[in-house]
């Protein structure tokens, strides 16, 4: 990791400095101890040592002109260390090669003020230097809730390193829609296409990239493929990992028709839109009676086929919840109800509960939500039954129930035909893939590998 | 009722604790050098061998190692005694009667003895008393089980921890910050006791803990007040006990703030920061933490005489303000 060469507070009230003279000129390799520069003050003059041995490179601060104390004027790359230019440098100068960049001559160097959001040299520079990028704890924490990858996150602290705002800010970034992003403010943000109207209009996104037959995932009623990031983390699958967002879910606009075989309409031309025609599916609650109904339908074939408390095995369902769910718009109304989907009176995460209120913002999504559930889940009701079509499925099936759902009673997988695999978790409620990550990733390990 | 509540000045309020004890059990009584008819060499104790007599407030010789022997002898024969040192300097002197004698007894003698004693240790540099009248050994002491350490910061806590520390069945000794003593501050009348080994957050916030205690409280409250005014908020954690600690107030406010910090006169290698750092690294706590923790302790060097330089060697209101700011910003 390179070592930062700072203009040193060397009297008690001295804001700014002077560099009067460099002794070294950049690309010179230097020891430690060696002096660098010296500094003028109104008191005094005083030479600067070198911080650490390597060769001096950057050299941000030109003779004679007034700096911040504690600016960073050079950096030193300890001998074997790649050097990359900072990402200041680099965007001015974005086409040219990084080793045949011209060494800015001390005396043409801007000053570097102190950064509040310090640029990510070393971000770039420490890349794949063994233990990954450096994130405080809670920065770590962050990421693993919002299923983020650290290496995804650039570092806005020292060297690089990063907090909790990153992960925050990149989370936020990744939850906006591009059309909005990218819009001038003043336009007002384009309509989100209706699933139907364009070919593969639903929103997906690759999770995993890899070799061989993948795994499509499909959420659930009121979530989005972001709730799978966390699961794909952990789960070490081998094969590229699919993700999609339902209409009227995520970033995927509103469906003409909400009825399942709508849906699986509007899903099989997503999964189709990638180019896929036979995968792995992983299907969890309202999504699994999409999934099974978009086989049953439509020219897709199932490898294996995991159902994750799935909807359409019985009439019963909390319409309480799914009511309440609808209704709720602010943190402490939202809540209580996404309690009822774990069994763990500790869960819902903080972190949940803000990405499903954020989902909650967009008043398209909201009515789209309500438009569906008055259609599968009218009074309370699940009026939609996949039994039938699942006894026609040739796929090996899993059917994985938490014992204290409080959303659809795990007892719906009585009376499946024999040939379906039923797993049965205690203490795990509505959402088996966060509440047992890694039994419900290893069950869809093996489905993938019996199907193979 | 609560009891009228009048401003009073550290010193005097150590005073009237020592007042309250004396007249409510006879067991109570004062030892140290110039305590009596000068009244102590900051004035504490005052008139007391007046409205006490000589036999309760006992000049002792000056021989410190002597005064805390007959103070563990008296206390575990029965009696209460409160010992002053001139400066807690020259505890060095009294180190095996404190340290192996009064911290030991009640453990190598199966729990059947206690020894009830308060030693007064005036502490810490800023009045130009040079390097072996002003230093801030705290932490050496809390190190030792079977001592209780506590260190006010306030008229109001300084009187309620002594009082404490004269009914604690065993060894408290009580830091009191030289430049607390003529600082004034709201006092109830009579009788009451802060609990040994509890925390005060004296001031909320969100963005970093700052732990402080004795004189650094201050300095933590004004750089608060500074920070307040940029928009960032300290959350200040006045110690007041270092032996028993209390640890979940500050990994309660670490959890919230993300940041900590903590601030003491002592020097800073080994002292009171590496103990709260560490307590925090080992908590659930750890998790929450945004930033490397920050210590500000005093340098690595005997307090100067020089006044400048004596400033300069332990933290003052600008380096707090500096090293919370950096803090805060993610700039650590």
């Amino acid at each position: 990791m390179p070592v930062e060469v700072i203009l040193p507070r060397v009297d008690m009230d001295m804001a700014t400095g002077k560099i009067s003279r460099w002794y070294v000129a950049d690309g010179e390799t230097v020891t430690k101890g060696q002096v660098l520069f010296e500094i003028e003050t109104d008191k005094a003059a005083m030479e600067v040592d070198s911080p650490s041995a390597g060769t001096i490179r950057d050299i941000a601060a030109s003779e004679g002109t007034d700096i911040p104390v504690g600016s960073r004027v050079a950096w030193i790359f300890a001998e074997g260390e790649a050097y990359a230019p900072p990402v200041e440098a680099t965007a001015a100068a974005a086409a040219v090669p990084a080793d045949t960049r011209p060494a800015p001559a001390p005396s043409q160097g801007a000053p570097v003020l102190p950064p509040e959001r310090s640029p990510a040299p070393a971000a770039s520079v420490t890349a794949g230097a063994g233990n990954g990028p450096a994130a405080t704890p809670l920065a770590r924490r962050l990421a693993r809730e919002h299923g983020l990858e650290l290496a995804s996150v650039p570092g806005s602290g020292p060297r690089g390193r990063i907090q909790a705002r990153d992960v925050l800010v990149r989370a936020e970034a990744l939850a906006r829609p591009a059309a909005i992003q990218s819009s001038a403010p003043a336009v007002p943000a384009p309509a989100r296409p209706a699933a139907a109207s364009a070919g593969g209009g639903l929103h997906r996104e690759w999770l995993q990239r890899g070799e061989g037959v993948p795994i499509v995932l499909v959420h659930g009623f009121g979530a989005s493929l972001d709730g799978w990031r966390s699961f794909v983390t952990g789960a070490a699958f081998d094969c590229p990992v699919l993700a999609v967002d339902l209409p009227g879910h995520g970033r995927s606009g509103p469906a003409e028709a909400w009825s399942l075989s709508a849906l699986a309409a509007a899903l099989e031309d997503a999964v189709r839109g990638e180019g896929v025609a036979s995968a792995h599916f992983v299907a969890h609650s309202l999504g699994a009676a999409v999934t099974v109904t978009m086989l049953d339908e439509l020219p897709v074939e199932a490898r294996s086929l995991t159902l994750l408390s799935p909807a359409g095995l019985g009439p019963e369902i909390n319409g309480a919840f799914v009511d309440g769910f609808l209704r709720a718009s602010k943190r402490e109304s939202l809540r209580p109800w996404l309690k009822l989907l774990f069994a763990d009176p500790d869960e819902p995460r903080e972190a949940f509960v803000a990405a499903t209120l954020r989902q909650k913002a967009d008043a398209a999504s909201v009515a789209a939500q309500a438009a569906l559930a008055a259609t599968v889940f009218p009074d309370g009701t699940q009026a939609i039954d996949i039994r039938a079509v699942l006894g026609r499925l040739t796929a090996p099936v899993k059917v994985m129930f938490g014992v204290d759902d409080r959303i659809i009673p795990a007892r719906h997988v009585q009376g499946l035909p024999g040939e379906i695999g039923v797993h049965l978790f205690s203490g795990v409620g509505h959402m088996p893939y966060l509440e047992r990550r890694e039994a419900v990733a290893r069950l869809v390990r093996e489905a993938v590998r019996s199907g193979s | 009722m609560d009891a009228p509540v009048r401003e009073l000045s550290f010193a005097q309020a150590i005073y009237e604790a020592l007042a309250i004890a004396m007249e409510a059990d006879p067991r109570v009584f004062l030892m140290g050098e110039d305590i009596g008819v000068y009244g102590g060499a900051f004035q504490v104790t005052g008139d007391l061998v007046h409205r006490f007599g000589a036999e309760r407030v006992r000049d002792t010789p000056i021989s410190e190692l002597g005064g805390a022997g007959v103070a563990v002898g008296a206390a575990v024969t029965g009696m209460r005694p409160v010992y002053e040192f001139q400066f807690s300097d020259f505890a060095t002197l009294a180190m095996e009667q404190i340290v192996n004698q009064a911290a030991k007894m009640r453990y190598m003698l199966g729990g059947e003895v206690s020894v009830p004693l308060v030693f007064r240790m005036p502490c810490g540099s800023g009045t130009g008393a040079a390097a072996q009248h002003s230093q801030s050994l705290e932490a050496w002491f809390a190190h030792v089980p079977g001592l209780k350490v506590v260190e006010p910061s306030t008229p109001h806590d300084a009187k309620g921890l002594l009082l404490a520390a004269l009914e604690d069945p065993d060894p408290v000794l009580v830091f009191e910050h030289k430049l607390l003593y003529k600082m004034k501050g709201p006092v109830p009348q009579g009788h009451y006791t802060i609990p040994i080994g509890e925390a005060a957050t004296v001031r909320q916030g969100r963005h970093v803990t700052v732990v402080a205690s004795a004189i650094m409280v201050h300095r933590a409250l004004e750089a608060a007040e500074t920070l307040a005014q940029e928009g960032i908020e300290l959350e200040v954690i006045d110690l007041r006990s270092l032996r028993p600690i209390d640890s979940r107030t500050i990994i309660e406010s670490v959890k919230k703030t993300t940041r900590l910090m903590s601030v003491y006169e002592g020097v800073k290698t080994l002292g009171i920061g590496a103990e709260i750092s560490a307590l925090i690294a080992e908590s659930e706590a750890f998790g929450y933490l945004d930033a490397p923790i920050v210590r500000l302790g005093g340098a690595e060097c005997p307090i100067p005489y020089n006044p400048e330089l004596e400033k300069a060697a332990v933290p003052q209101v600008p380096d707090i303000v500096e090293a919370a700011r950096a803090l805060a910003g993610g700039r650590t």
